[in-house]
């Protein structure tokens, strides 16, 4: 982390030497430019769209992936606060998956950084999220004749939860932008002059940069909290069950989310969230760690105004001195980020699953 | 372990003193006489005494560390009915052991967390505080424990420690009486536990006509009853296993209890099935191969002790049908003709591990009248139905006031 709070004052250091013209500097940092193509094998694809559409992986059957996860809103959910599982609430942003196979890092505080396998695997069993117990799932699998098909047709012999583990993450390599403007090259002038501020007077590009637009690494922006967190005793409930696992002292006093405070316990990284990709902002509004911001417009005159208040807050941020323009032009310039809404069978499961697990027949002579 | 390795010199012993008695599973004016029968609770049989006589039930046993307050036995009971208590705050303690329904469930297999199903029969909660072994393998040796165990496993309550101790602690009455109970700030998960055996310690029957008559009212028990105590502890040989104040020598014995033929017309008890045979920490070979519940065999890994369940306790099973591990059989009746055949229920089946079966179960030529004075005996351990009304369920409540929360903000 050490590394990446330099990398800050570095930054910092040049940006107040150059004063505001971010222009001659945009060249330091990797364009938007578009994702690289993943290579993904059809079958396990297929089996792992099956999977995140069934609410037979919940522990409770209640709730699939696609509940948190909507494809009308670009694989996130339209609520400040994500659902939980049934039971309780949650005390983030539900985030779209959309492009999520080519990330480094995951979840807002960043405390997932290895592979979409442990991803799901954390989604799954997390007792406030899926609450699975992938035993169980594992053998609800093996009780559904259709899934015993395509588990062997992806080559992966009988269910298992580790064969689900696989499956997932490679559907989720199905998910990435299609035609987006920003990579078909199809902007409109609106677009194409909030892209120019983006990368100048905005200082966008400083954080959302590369082909996700982001640069994986966590900053304190100053948005405000989301009290309904503390207000409302379901969404409370999930966030202590949260920072007692994590191990964040006095837990039980908490009023904020610490973010990235999770991952180093350094004071000075209290209230740090990993930067977003700004790719299918379209759809997935409301945005922020933890929703509190409704539109584009907001959120690009939050940055306006040098973000919120907080004295951790990445001294980088200043108001901008947009005018009303060039707030348009931003706005233009982020939705061009977003593609083609995935919402076809092609990305969505639209097969029926069984009312009830059927029985295995003569099962007295059969192995299990 | 111990009573398992035991278990045939322990036979041995109560063979011989029948020899010796002259008559099968007789009990003995010794053991009857044996100062130290009278002192264990548990009635572990006596090595050299046989089996421990029936006897009325005393004051049940209180741990040294979890001793009984009225403020904890009243947060427990409330504890005990609330559905929070589990992973989707649907299911508690009991909705599986339901008041009106023995304090137990009148299916034959527990009806499981939301999505599952469970794979044994759901034993009533009444005095249950006297047994020294819990679930139908043993594996909880308290109430503390197997509360902790049932509110865990994820074909029971499915919760997590770290959720359901978060969620006492947004309901401030229980933040309250956990204080009172516990002395603690906040609500620990493991008091929960403590509190909910400590209201469990308190559902306890002990004025069966049974213990009435033991205790010296002889006009307690009919004249029926009174033959089907003869045959209890005679000719039908139950008193070997069930025996001692708790009617149960706490041993694990295979019976020829037979698989439930649910097993193969549910696809949904399928799944628990195969659950179990994994999260038992089955073999390979076994997972592959197990058609029925092992037992005891899950805990030991013993082949022996394939099939082989703890003996169930007697009293109240007048309100706790169905009866056995998997709950078989819905009468005492079919209880009773079950163990007349010699461990074969109506259709010759029984045990799929029939070396294992216990050679104290042969056919018993019981008469038709000789059967109805055992039921009403088995009967007359039951009193009165205990049954209670659910207490009302304290509240989630924030713990900050938007103002608080404002002033943090403001403090950022």
């Amino acid at each position: 982390m050490g590394v990446r709070v330099k990398t800050g004052h570095t930054l910092l250091a040049a940006t107040l030497g150059l004063g505001m013209a971010f222009g001659a500097q945009a060249g330091k940092y990797p364009d938007i430019t578009s994702l690289p193509d993943l290579k993904i094998n059809a079958a396990k694809a297929e089996l792992g769209k099956r999977l995140f559409f069934d609410r037979r992986i919940s522990g409770d059957a209640g709730i699939a992936c696609s509940d948190c996860h909507k494809p009308e809103n670009a694989y996130s959910h339209p609520d400040a606060l994500s659902p939980g599982y049934p039971g309780n609430g949650h005390f983030r942003n539900s985030p779209s998956v959309i492009n999520a196979a080519h990330k480094k890092v995951w979840m807002h505080d960043g405390r997932l950084g290895t592979n979409l396998n442990d991803v799901t695997r954390e989604m799954l069993t997390e007792d406030y999220i899926m609450n699975m117990d992938m035993r169980v799932m594992q053998e609800r699998a093996k009780q559904d004749p259709k899934y015993v098909q395509m588990f062997k047709d992806a080559g992966y012999g009988e269910p298992s939860n580790g064969s689900i583990r696989k499956a997932i993450p490679e559907y989720l390599k199905t998910l990435t932008s299609v035609n987006a403007p920003i990579d078909t090259g199809k902007m409109s002038a609106s677009a194409k002059r909030g892209q120019k501020l983006f990368k100048g007077k905005a200082g966008c590009i400083q954080c959302h940069n590369g082909p996700l637009a982001t640069d994986g690494k966590a900053y304190n922006t100053g948005v405000p909290e989301n009290f309904d967190i503390f207000l409302d005793p379901m969404n409370h409930h999930a966030f202590i069950a949260f920072a007692m696992f994590q191990g964040i002292e006095d837990y039980m006093n908490l009023k904020r989310d610490p973010g990235y405070y999770n991952i180093t316990m350094d004071a000075a990284d209290t209230g740090k969230f990993v930067t977003p990709s700004l790719r299918e902002l379209k759809y997935s509004a409301p945005y922020m760690h933890n929703g509190m911001i409704k539109s584009l417009y907001d959120v690009v005159g939050f940055y306006n105004r040098g973000g919120g208040k907080d004295s951790r807050k990445d001294s980088r941020l200043k108001p901008l001195k947009l005018g009303k323009q060039d707030i348009k032009d931003l706005v233009a310039f982020l939705e061009s980020m977003s593609g083609d809404p995935l919402t076809s069978g092609k990305h969505v499961w639209k097969g029926p699953y069984p009312a009830e697990y059927p029985v295995i027949e003569n099962w007295t002579q059969v192995k299990n | 372990m111990s009573n398992v390795i035991q278990t045939p010199t322990l036979l041995a012993a109560a063979i011989t003193t029948a020899l010796l008695a002259g008559c099968a599973g007789q009990t003995t004016s010794e053991a009857v006489a044996a100062p130290a029968a009278e002192k264990s609770m548990a009635a572990a049989p006596m090595a050299m005494a046989g089996p421990a006589p029936l006897a009325p039930l005393g004051e049940p046993p209180i741990p040294a560390d979890n001793l009984q307050s009225p403020a904890k036995i009243e947060l427990g009971k409330i504890l005990f009915f609330d559905p929070r208590l589990g992973g989707d705050a649907s299911t508690g303690c009991s909705t599986c052991h339901e008041p009106d329904q023995g304090w137990a469930w009148a299916e034959d297999f527990s009806r499981g967390y939301p999505g599952t199903v469970h794979w044994r029969n759901s034993q009533t909660i009444i005095n249950s505080a006297y047994f020294p072994r819990q679930f139908w393998a043993g594996s909880a040796s308290s109430n503390e424990s197997q509360a902790r165990g049932a509110a865990r496993g994820g074909v029971a309550g499915n919760g997590e420690a770290d959720i359901m101790e978060a969620r006492l602690r947004v309901i401030p009455e229980y933040v309250e009486r956990f204080r009172e109970a516990f002395g603690t700030q906040w609500p620990i998960i493991r008091d929960a536990w403590r509190a909910i055996a400590s209201f469990e310690r308190t559902l306890v029957q002990r004025d069966t006509p049974l213990d009435k008559y033991l205790l010296g009212d002889k006009s307690a028990l009919n004249a029926d009853e009174l033959k089907g105590k003869e045959l209890f502890e005679g000719k039908a040989g139950c008193i070997q296993c069930h025996n001692g104040a708790i009617t149960s020598d706490q041993d694990f014995h295979n019976i020829g209890i037979p698989p439930n033929k649910r097993w193969e017309e549910d696809g949904l008890a399928q799944i628990t099935f195969r659950f179990e045979q994994y999260a038992k920490g089955q073999t390979q070979e076994g997972y592959r191969k197990a058609k029925s519940d092992w037992g005891f065999y899950y805990r030991s890994k013993n082949a022996w002790d394939k099939g082989k369940f703890r003996t169930a306790p007697l009293r109240y099973l007048k309100y706790t049908a169905p009866y056995m591990h998997n709950g078989v059989f819905y009468t005492l009746e079919e209880v009773v003709d079950f163990y007349d055949r010699g461990g074969f229920d109506e259709d010759g089946r029984t045990t799929l591990f029939p070396e294992n079966k216990s050679s104290l179960i042969k056919p018993l030529g019981l008469t038709d009248d000789e059967k109805d004075a055992l039921i009403a005996f088995l009967e007359s351990m039951s009193g009165e139905e205990m049954l209670m009304d659910k207490p009302a369920m304290p509240e989630y409540a924030p713990l900050f006031t938007l103002a608080e929360l404002e002033a943090a903000q403001e403090a950022k």
